[in-house]
């Protein structure tokens, strides 16, 4: 419920925004239509709404990219610089808006923890929980890993990399189910608890996963 | 209006470009000579360029090269390059490095600044018009000191800095600027000191850094001092362990190390002599395989920094679609044969690897300008940024190669009931330890309202600009009111200390005398011409056709550098006008001679 329902706030919201010069509505939340001045405003919207994206895990790379040029080309410091000190400002503080969203969003599995954080869920700081097995699972992956790099397998090393990077899918295609869930049981609070600390414990295991699989490379 | 001059200030040679409605265009003096060597010699005056590199054998105390290895740096950072600088470096207030010449202690920003303007002055001369502001081009791997340097080095110089740009990314500029289809390349940036390898994805004028990865200190330098080793180690071998160096020996060596590093890229071999005096000559004939066996390691490890960027950026070797060199480095075959390897592709090499980054810097000059609105430039930043925890830790707050620019806030609060001020030390660094990291200095909170321990709630906003410099703002969020920020800079100058230099400027000083002298030598080029035509008409055909050509020729020349700005070479020319006149001086004298005696003759008589 709480994700449907701020995707609606969002799509209420949007045509309110007005220009905080010439106060014209909005069309786009990041530059206004009729003076072309940038929205104070973005700066400090979600990834999501900043980016213009649906607030959803399964997102396309290239898409969110593509956002985060377009978005780049109207608010970067570059095309600003013959305009006052206080666009000037505006402009970096919207353009470092947009990078922070862009990096949040662009990997599955940051998008995820950002997600969960919107929905409520606990921070990794708060719950370092993994899930059941997992842990001797990546312990015995870190040993051979150890071995691996210690003996200059080179061999080994591929094949621990192309485990790691299974594991790694196999994840993320969890979460993916996870939040499929997580929207079929909105109007149940307790289902709901579950399932967020379940993707807690899926998205700290991916952290564990990736930062094997960076040993590797 | 003037444009905004594009600038590679180079650890070896510095040279400018700007942009023009047809495409950036290197400057150029009226021989053609784009490099300006950064070298700055004090003998009589100052002189920047090639004619110090020619004092540095005569005058190696007084002659300062390699400044880019100093700039942003504390004594303490550069110990292993002492010993292969012949002049005297001292630690200034707070650590900051210090060149000291004849007793003057100048600082990195103001040399810098000296080279700077003999670019500026360059420019101004092929322009026709005066330059005010500009684009300058710093490693990729420069910290926020050594950004923060090279800004202040232009303001210093009288220059407008728009921006700080990487080197390696102003290469990909000129080097994609018209080319439409979707690639990723990686730049592979060796110059006189720094290396920096960047990893881009190009597309339809979108120039995205994905990440970058560098060393500010491996560069050609530490190939000639390779070659410096070899020839020392020999000489002592031969002449005696405990043989020493004086300054201009050292300087030589320096000298004959380069220029064989550079030979030794077209050719097998190259003999190396050195008068050592006292009737001792050392000779050596170094081969090029002697040369990349010493050569290699420090290639390997460029290489490992390119491992570490593929890896940042998530790229394998096999999906780079080009690999562009920078730097005169790369014109070493076993840099390209190692980066050819590695790549599994033969790197690009048709663009002037001296040139690259001076015309990249005059395109985002152009950007700036509104004169290139399609093209979007996303550059990172290269180093994490981070705050010192408790215990010592180093706590990040913004990951390197995120791209600029980017912000990160984080809160503070007192310890102690009334506490009206928090200081906060500000680090860039992959490490752990605060220690381990690079401190960028110490940021004090003042004017924090006095409230019991931990009530206050300080927002700190971090802020790394597009220039990849960090901007520090915080606000006090109960009361809502800012505090100000107080910035103790670890190794660079304080705001207070730049606008003292620019106001009182040695640059100005320097360059005041030298105008002075300029226009007095040219008043007295113009005696000597006016006097070489009296005799020519006096006394003709007195010179051979040989004479009158050599004469021509030195005349010519000397008009020439009457249109220049160096008075050392208007200087030279005079005198070589006048000793291509002296037959013709000599008959005339011979004529006055000849005269009074038959006057006296005729007196007498």
């Amino acid at each position: 419920m709480i994700e449907e329902n701020s995707m609606d706030e969002t799509d209420r919201q949007a045509p309110l925004v007005k220009c905080r010069l010439c106060s014209k509505p909005m069309a786009e939340v990041l530059v206004c239509d009729y003076c072309h001045s940038l929205n104070p405003d973005a700066a400090t919207m979600d990834h999501f709404t900043l980016l213009g994206l649906p607030r959803q895990f399964d997102l396309d790379e290239e898409t969110i990219r593509a956002k985060f040029l377009a978005l780049n080309r109207e608010a970067h410091p570059d095309f600003h610089m013959d305009q006052s000190d206080e666009v000037q400002l505006l402009a970096m503080q919207m353009s470092s808006a947009i990078n922070n969203a862009y990096r949040a969003l662009r990997e599955p599995a940051s998008r995820a923890a950002y997600m969960l954080e919107l929905l409520g869920g606990k921070s990794s700081a708060d719950d370092k929980s993994v899930p059941e097995g997992f842990l001797s699972t990546i312990l015995m992956l870190q040993e051979a890993l150890a071995e691996a790099k210690a003996g200059g397998d080179q061999a080994e090393l591929e094949r621990m990399g192309a485990v790691l990077r299974t594991q790694h899918d196999g994840l993320l295609h969890r979460i993916a189910g996870l939040f499929g869930e997580l929207e079929e049981a909105a109007a149940c609070p307790a289902v709901r608890q579950d399932l967020l600390s379940e993707l807690r414990r899926q998205i700290n295991a991916v952290s564990y996963v990736k930062k094997l699989l960076s040993q590797v490379n | 209006m003037p444009p905004i001059l594009g600038i590679d200030l180079g650890t070896t040679n510095s040279l400018a470009a700007y942009m023009t409605p047809a495409g950036p265009r290197i400057v150029r003096d009226a021989a053609g000579n784009a490099l300006v060597p950064s070298v700055i010699a004090f003998a009589s005056g100052v002189t920047v360029g090639s004619g110090a590199r020619a004092h540095a054998v005569e005058n190696p105390l007084r002659t300062v090269y390699s400044v880019k290895r100093l700039m942003g740096k504390g004594i303490d950072d550069i110990h292993d390059d002492l010993k292969y600088l012949a002049y005297p470096v001292t630690s200034g207030r707070g650590g900051i490095v210090c060149v000291n010449v004849d007793g003057r202690e100048m600082t990195p920003q103001e040399l810098s600044a000296i080279i700077l303007r003999e670019v500026k002055s360059r420019a101004e001369a092929a322009l026709g018009e005066t330059i005010t502001q500009a684009v300058i081009t710093v490693p990729a791997y420069f910290d926020d000191s050594q950004r923060q340097a090279t800004r202040d080095a232009g303001r210093i110089a009288g220059l407008d800095v728009r921006r700080i740009v990487n080197e390696p990314t102003a290469a990909a500029l000129a080097y994609g600027l018209d080319r439409k289809d979707d690639a990723t390349i990686a730049v592979y940036d060796l110059g006189g000191g720094t290396f920096d390898v960047s990893i881009l994805r190009v597309a339809g004028g979108v120039f995205q850094v994905l990440s970058t990865d560098g060393d500010t200190h491996l560069g050609g330098d530490d190939l000639d001092m390779e070659l410096m080793d070899l020839i020392i180690g020999e000489i002592r071998k031969r002449f005696g362990a405990g043989l020493e160096f004086p300054p201009a020996t050292r300087q030589a060596l320096r000298n004959f190390a380069e220029a064989t590093k550079i030979r030794l890229s077209t050719e097998d071999r190259a003999t190396v002599e050195v008068d050592l005096g006292g009737g001792r000559r050392f000779e050596r004939v170094i081969t090029r395989a002697e040369f990349e066996a010493r050569a290699g390691q420090w290639i390997d490890r460029t290489l490992g920094h390119c491992r570490a960027a593929l890896a940042a950026a998530g790229v394998k070797p096999s999906q780079i679609d080009q690999v562009v060199m920078v730097g005169g480095c790369t014109r070493i075959p076993l840099v390209l044969a190692k980066v050819g390897d590695f790549f599994g592709r033969t790197p690009y090499t048709a663009i002037n690897p001296d040139e690259v980054v001076a015309l990249g810097a005059a395109v985002q000059a152009g950007i700036l300008a509104g004169l290139q609105r399609d093209t979007l430039l996303l550059d990172v930043t290269p180093l994490s940024l981070g705050i010192e925890t408790l215990g010592g830790a180093m706590g990040k707050l913004i990951m390197r190669n995120s791209t600029v620019p980017c912000q990160a806030g984080e809160t503070f609060t007192t310890y102690v009931d009334g506490q009206t001020s928090v200081d906060i030390h500000v680090l860039q660094g992959e490490r752990e330890l605060a220690r381990d990291c690079r401190s960028l200095g110490r940021f004090q909170l003042k004017g924090i309202p006095a409230m019991p321990a931990g009530m206050p709630r300080i927002q700190v906003a971090f802020l790394i600009d597009a220039n990849g410099i960090l901007n520090v703002s915080a606000r006090e969020l109960r009361s809502g009111k800012a505090a100000a920020v107080q910035i103790t800079p670890a190794h660079g100058l304080t705001r207070e200390e730049v606008t003292a230099m620019v106001k009182d400027s040695y640059v100005h000083a320097v360059e005041d005398l030298t105008a002075h002298r300029m226009i007095d030598l040219r008043n007295e080029a113009h005696r000597v011409l006016a006097a070489i035509d009296k005799a020519l008409a006096g006394a003709p055909g007195v010179l051979t056709a040989p004479q009158r050509a050599a004469l021509d020729a030195a005349v010519a020349d000397v008009k020439a550098r009457m249109e220049g700005t160096e008075p050392d070479d208007l200087y030279a020319a005079m005198r070589a006008a006048n000793d291509a006149a002296a037959p013709l001086t000599q008959a005339q004298m011979d004529e006055v001679l000849r005269k009074t005696a038959v006057g006296k003759k005729i007196d007498e008589f």
